[in-house]
């Protein structure tokens, strides 16, 4: 395994802050008063697996030769767009713009996922500027 | 600015820490006052929306339930009064404009655990609703039309159901920052039969009273030659079991409370502001100081005065702007991703300013960290171009 860079760190630490914090920090909303949940609950378990995969991902580029790594790092972009995607449009969150799912879940995994894609874009930037330095 | 360049990277430590500093700097007014004048307009809002020089609430409500809680801060609740008292109140001298508002807790809806506040208003005698209404529906509200507040994910063409009503949504107001953000009006006919639902289903009592004939508040403009304190007066003393109250001395309690806070926040500001210029200039100091041999020797091969301190100045530009801008970005992500959230830890009305506004003050935030840090630079810049050459190079330096 090679020394990792800076953009190696950035996607895992995302990944993994995307991973717990959909389950800790940002949640969606509780459930209701018969126990029953609702579609806000979805869209954080769908955004949790999600994250899984981007942070496997994540770990095994660790492992991978330079041009695999980029083209994980841009395979990781296009995850993170279609998680983003998730809460709101994809799966439909509630009904007040007040509520947890809206006020806190979605405006951070539309971050964290905004920086992953960012991250990956720059990851493959570099290599490419590497493969032919 | 090659040389300028070269050197910030090189000292990866030194720049991360300048960086940080400008970054907090930016971070701290951008942010910060974002967050005053989200205040400031919430409040404004707030005093536009109440729109009425008196309001009157059954004498119960100022007791049982907190009046505030539900005209303030939208926290759904109901309280009715007999049509009758609204009737002699319209009877009495000083009123000018006169409207009854009804006021009903939806249930817990399908989507969703959280019920929301329903208010019908008349539209031939409304004056505190319809100028809100009028900015995003031109149309008369027919019965079973909605108009929805911004907050609420429901756009014009869907259908709410409340209390096994269904109901179109005709419109959706404009962002208030107040509680009408999460409510949703109706008109007369629309909420009776909601009331009638609601009594079916037996989730309402109305307290004994026919619920055909209630009304929740009565919202009072006074007649001209007459004071809002006079005729408030004048409804208390002849009219029972109501509680006239002035609205301006309702949001005075909020105006006290936004004071405080944007006066804390203003001293906040200006302590990270203090410690932030102090500590960029020790480290702009401190960084000059540990390099004076390396400017020694630019001064030997030629370099003039003027240069070393171009040198100085441009290496604070570079961390400046980069500082400055990360800073900002931070604070616009964090102020505008997490509006909804901050206004709900706030409890008080809040509205952000416009996208040209809050792009303006971006802007002023980046050149006011970038100045801040030039201004530091410059002294260091100003020490720097007046070192002796040989007394430093031969470790004379003082």
């Amino acid at each position: 395994m090679k020394k990792p860079t800076i953009t190696d760190i950035c996607l895992l630490l995302l990944s993994a802050a995307l991973c717990l914090g959909s389950k800790l920090l940002f949640h969606a909303c509780g459930p209701k008063e018969d126990g029953s949940w609702m579609s806000c609950h979805w869209a954080e378990q769908t955004v949790f697996l999600m994250s899984i995969g981007l942070t496997v991902v994540s770990v095994l580029r660790l492992f991978l030769s330079r041009p695999a790594k980029a083209g994980a790092a841009l395979a990781m972009s296009v995850m993170s767009v279609a998680t983003a995607l998730i809460p709101g449009i994809a799966i439909r969150l509630c009904m007040m713009d007040t509520m947890r799912c809206h006020a806190v879940m979605r405006p951070a995994v539309l971050i964290l996922c905004g920086l992953i894609a960012v991250a990956g874009v720059v990851d493959a930037i570099l290599s490419r500027k590497e493969a032919n330095a | 600015m090659n040389i300028a360049y070269r050197n910030v990277r090189r000292r990866p430590v030194r720049t991360a820490v300048l960086l940080v500093l400008t970054a907090l700097l930016s971070l701290a007014v951008c942010g910060g006052t974002l967050l005053v004048s989200g205040l400031q307009k919430g409040l404004g809002s707030l005093e536009a929306r109440l729109g009425a020089d008196i309001m009157v609430v059954p004498y119960e409500a100022r007791t049982k339930s907190n009046l505030e809680s539900i005209v303030l801060q939208g926290n759904p609740g109901y309280f009715y009064m007999d049509n009758s008292r609204y009737e002699k109140i319209r009877g009495l001298d000083g009123i000018g404009q006169i409207s009854a508002q009804f006021y009903l807790a939806s249930a817990s809806s399908g989507c969703c655990s959280i019920p929301v506040q329903i208010i019908g208003f008349d539209p031939e005698t409304d004056f505190t609703v319809l100028p809100w209404l009028k900015r995003s529906y031109d149309g008369n509200l027919q019965a079973g039309d909605i108009v929805v507040g911004n907050d609420l994910n429901a756009f014009p063409g869907d259908t709410l159901t409340f209390y096994g009503i269904d109901c179109h949504v005709a419109a959706k107001l404009d962002k208030t920052g107040t509680y009408y953000d999460s409510a949703v009006f109706t008109n007369i006919d629309t909420i009776q039969q909601l009331i009638g639902s609601s009594l079916d289903k037996g989730m309402n009592d109305f307290a004994g009273t026919d619920p055909q004939k209630v009304v929740s508040t009565v919202l009072i403009n006074v007649a001209e030659g007459y004071s809002p304190e006079e005729v408030m007066n004048d409804i208390n003393i002849h009219v029972k079991k109501v509680k006239a109250v002035q609205t301006k001395e309702m949001i005075s309690g909020i105006s006290r409370s936004l004071q405080g806070t944007s006066d804390v926040i203003g001293v906040l500001i200006a302590a990270v502001w203090v410690l932030g210029l102090v500590i960029l200039l020790l480290a702009f100091t401190m960084s000059v100081n540990e390099r004076k041999r390396e400017f020694a020797v630019l001064r030997v091969i030629g370099a003039s005065q003027g240069k070393l301190a171009s040198i100085v100045m441009q290496e604070a530009l570079l961390t400046g702007l980069c500082g400055s801008v990360l800073g900002t970005g931070l604070a616009l992500v964090g102020m505008l991703g997490f509006r909804t959230a901050v206004s709900e830890q706030i409890g008080l009305p809040f509205l952000l300013p416009g996208a040209g506004q809050t792009a303006l003050l971006a802007v002023m935030s980046i050149l006011a960290v970038l100045l801040a840090g030039i201004l530091a630079a410059a002294v260091c810049a100003y020490r720097i171009s007046r070192v002796d050459t040989a007394l430093i190079l031969r470790g004379d330096n003082g």
